[in-house]
């Protein structure tokens, strides 16, 4: 069941309809229920992965909360089966095919097709969850849950079980317990938040998603440079508005049951710093990166030299950190280079930085600032190459891109010949125009943003007078109706990690 | 009296004028489409069907009716009816040797076969009522399962289905909304492959005269040479036609169209297409294309037809009227109206008619 189908609209309006009538303590089952019910729209074996998940863990945080001895091998223990459930399921595709192979030649036949082993939904966020969990007890900071269908649904809890966001179980669990009250402000801030969700996915999104021509990624040396940056930079609001809108929908959904989700996105491309663009963009995650690994590292590395100055401390931690990022999004060479870069980045700005007096980007006099989003942006948005392509297309992407001769020059002249009626043209390709839906479709995008920041409020919208709320929601409904007639759609990016 | 809590009549105004602005954005847009000034600026309608080649006849056909307050003659069929018959020129013919003129549209349309056709014909006699209808054929169309991925997904239109009868309110708003209908040719603006289809969808719809007819520019090349099985480019056409039979489900769809004399009182011609003689090697000869021809002649026949075999005209026209081994282009297709304006005038002539229609405004 898709979160942007009318079948889900019906589930959640049913979900919490029962959810808010029903009696205090018939919540968390009726939550659990209405999850599992939502695994099933997708497959009942995930949810019987999932639960055995859960159960594993729920004992190892248990056991672990009980051990007065051999706790770090206990919890190494936890860590580690959630790790091979992740590798076993997730990265399958590595392994598959030779055990297949080496099945068969020993005589055992796998039926057709080979092996194919299924990847529960959700999984990768929910593995980081779990280990999350298991250390927290283990540094005494989290009691372990003692009611299973609690802890089981702080696994399956369905607003967030497809792509996150990644909730802690100190924050997440007391929640489920004492969910806020729904209020109509609260009723107002969830409409919001998903008709944001909406608006950022169906119409931002989708639209420049489906703009990008699909070869320019597998052969990028079929199209001109221009092509390349600007189908590039429309990947960057791809990528971003799919996974905020998604974020938003879900919040938004999860309000309705007074339990508040992380907001995973806080206008990521207006960071000024890549520190800062690591607090703003999938917040959740590259928070989690920040507490379990990220710092446990300069921990360890602080015990066996203070300096701090050190040259290994200032690299091995960042890049350690985003190659598990970059690994944990995909096991390919190309996640490891996208994460590398970013550690890299992150690694110069703390070398240029330490020197005098540390100041927030917001004291920074207005041009830095400007420029220092534009220097972070673009090369962010570069990182996205390897990121979204194999390493061997990504260099000729890249290198295409920044050879002035792939550059074509628009043919203004055969564009005045058409126009006049005295050229017959069958592709519009031929004028070597840049595309210029990509800037259309940017411009709402950027106007959200922008109001965003402007307002300091992601549903902005809540402080505009009423009419003006009804016209802009009308405008929204009848462009997702609009985009409906279109032959298109596109499942949300982030499912796929 | 008790005031309402302002939050709540801020909800309220905002779903008032959120339905308000709603209407009234969707009312004004639908009163503007339908002024003369965007037709002008944009002349392109749509109804969402994946064939815009339909949808170009559909629309075509409208506007023909408007201008001469009805049709005649509608001729309908596949690709080789589109590029293949002019009806100015058949016109004109028939005139010639009657002194009768004749409004005559050509409906063909790229892949649709007998089998969407029994269905497309449903739609246009309700609509028209012509005097006359004429189904142009070959032996393609009875092969099972030609052209059947086209008919499904055509089939699968919300708003075709709508006009068969069965309701659906997405059909239902296309049918009745100009706007849409306006905003449909662009529907897949945000498509990659947008800026490559629209061009081609434009030329089209400026290429097809107003009575439906597209001239075929291409002449087609080695046409006399007979297809060679171990071509790898010939294999599929030896593949889909070699051992010729007629499907019996596709005569059921011919009964269908030839139904029409019973149901509705309109005589039906069954044109063969004189598709170039070297096409009779992917059936297996002449022999499989005269036996074709019998059983569909004494088919025709037994269920209220006439037949008009493809050797009527097919000595007429040159090789380099011809696109391809099926199609004719622009010099072909000029001969073959011709001939066929003539045929109709001498079939005008046995059942004592002139094919005009009497409903002088053919429109729904």
């Amino acid at each position: 069941m898709s979160i942007t189908s009318l079948t889900f609209v019906v589930f959640c309006f049913v979900a919490i309809l029962a959810y808010r009538f029903l009696p205090s303590h018939y919540r968390t089952g009726w939550l659990f229920a209405v999850s599992i019910g939502f695994l099933f729209t997708w497959a009942w074996d995930l949810a019987a992965i999932l639960l055995v998940v859960a159960t594993v863990n729920f004992y190892m945080g248990r056991w672990l909360e009980a051990a007065a001895s051999r706790r770090r091998f206990l919890l190494w223990t936890g860590i580690g089966f959630n790790i091979l459930v992740l590798v076993a399921l997730k990265y399958s595709g590595f392994y598959v095919s030779a055990l297949t192979s080496l099945l068969e030649h020993m005589g055992v036949q796998t039926g057709e097709g080979g092996l194919k082993l299924l990847l529960p939904v959700g999984l990768s966020f929910i593995t980081l969850q779990m280990i999350s969990y298991l250390v927290d007890i283990y540094h005494k900071i989290l009691k372990p849950e003692p009611r299973w269908l609690d802890f089981a649904l702080y696994v399956v809890y369905f607003p967030k079980l497809l792509s996150g966001p990644v909730e802690r179980a100190r924050t997440l669990l007391p929640k489920f317990k004492q969910p806020s009250p729904l209020d109509a402000s609260a009723v107002e801030q969830n409409v919001w938040l998903i008709a944001v969700g909406l608006l950022r996915k169906l119409i931002l999104a989708d639209t420049l998603l489906n703009i990008i021509p699909a070869g320019i990624f597998l052969r990028p040396e079929s199209y001109a440079g221009q092509d390349l940056a600007l189908y590039l930079l429309a990947y960057a609001f791809v990528i971003y508005n799919d996974f905020a809108g998604y974020t938003s929908i879900v919040r938004g959904v999860s309000g309705f049951f007074g339990i508040e989700l992380t907001n995973n996105f806080k206008l990521p491309y207006f960071a000024r710093s890549f520190t800062e663009f690591w607090d703003r963009w999938h917040v959740s995650l590259s928070h989690w990166l920040r507490d379990y690994i990220y710092f446990p590292v300069s921990r360890t590395l602080a015990k066996k030299d203070p300096n701090r100055e050190h040259f290994v401390h200032l690299i091995v931690p960042p890049i350690l950190t985003m190659l598990v990022s970059g690994m944990w999004h995909g096991l390919g060479w190309n996640y490891l280079v996208w994460g590398g870069l970013h550690g890299l980045y992150l690694f110069f700005e703390r070398i240029t930085t330490r020197r005098g007096p540390r100041r927030l980007p917001d004291e920074w006099p207005k041009w830095r600032q400007v420029l220092s989003a534009l220097v972070v942006f673009g090369l962010v948005v570069l990182a996205l190459i390897p990121f979204r392509m194999d390493l061997v297309t990504a260099w000729h992407y890249l290198s295409r891109m920044f050879t002035p001769s792939a550059w074509a020059k628009p043919d203004l002249w055969l564009l005045r010949r058409y126009l006049a009626g005295n050229a017959p043209i069958d592709n519009w390709a031929d004028f070597k125009l840049p595309d210029v839906r990509v800037l259309l479709a940017l411009i709402p995008a950027l106007w959200l943003d922008w109001n965003q920041h402007r307002y300091k409020s992601e549903t902005f919208f809540m402080n505009w007078p009423a009419w003006t709320k009804g016209l802009f929601l009308a405008v929204v409904v009848l462009a997702l109706l609009l985009l409906s007639f279109a032959d298109i759609g596109a499942p949300f990016i982030y499912q796929g990690f | 009296m008790i005031k309402a809590p302002p939050q709540k009549k801020s909800a309220l105004t905002v779903i008032l004028s959120f339905i308000f602005f709603l209407i009234f954005i969707a009312a004004s847009t639908e009163l503007i489409a339908r002024t003369p000034w965007v037709e002008k600026i944009s002349p392109y309608r749509s109804v969402g069907n994946f064939h815009y080649q339909f949808e170009i006849k559909w629309f075509r056909l409208l506007d023909y009716v408007k201008q001469n307050g009805g049709v005649d003659v509608i001729i309908l069929g596949s690709s080789l009816v589109n590029t293949g018959i002019d009806p100015d020129v058949m016109a004109e013919a028939f005139y010639k040797q009657t002194g009768v003129k004749l409004r005559i549209f050509n409906f063909g349309v790229e892949g649709l076969t007998v089998a969407s056709d029994s269905i497309t014909v449903k739609l246009l006699m309700e609509r028209y009522h012509p005097a006359l209808l004429i189904f142009v054929t070959e032996m393609g169309d009875f092969v099972a399962g030609h052209g059947q991925a086209t008919e499904t997904r055509f089939l699968a239109d919300p708003w075709l289905q709508y006009e068969l009868g069965n309701f659906n309110w997405s059909g239902w708003v296309v049918d009745h909304s100009a706007a849409l209908q306006h905003y449909l040719p662009y529907r897949n603006w945000m498509r990659a492959d947008f800026l490559e289809t629209m061009p081609i969808y434009l030329v089209r719809n400026k290429n097809t005269s107003t009575s439906g007819y597209e001239p075929d520019f291409a002449y087609g090349r080695d046409l006399d040479a007979n297809p060679d099985p171990n071509d790898p480019n010939e294999a599929a056409y030896f593949q889909e036609y070699g051992n010729y039979q007629i499907d019996p489900a596709r005569l059921g769809n011919l009964r269908t169209i030839l139904d029409l004399k019973q149901n509705n009182g309109t005589p039906v011609l069954i044109v063969e297409m004189p598709v170039h003689p070297s096409f009779y090697v992917y059936v297996g000869g002449e022999d499989v294309h005269k036996q074709f021809q019998q059983t569909l002649a004494a088919f025709i026949q037994s269920n209220g037809g006439v037949f008009l075999p493809a050797g009527a005209c097919d000595s007429d026209i040159p090789l380099f009227g011809r696109s391809d081994r099926w199609h004719l282009n622009f010099r072909g297709a000029p001969i073959f109206s011709n001939c066929l304006g003539r045929q109709l005038s001498i079939l005008a002539n046995q059942e004592n008619t002139d094919f005009v229609n009497v409903n002088t405004d053919g429109s729904k």
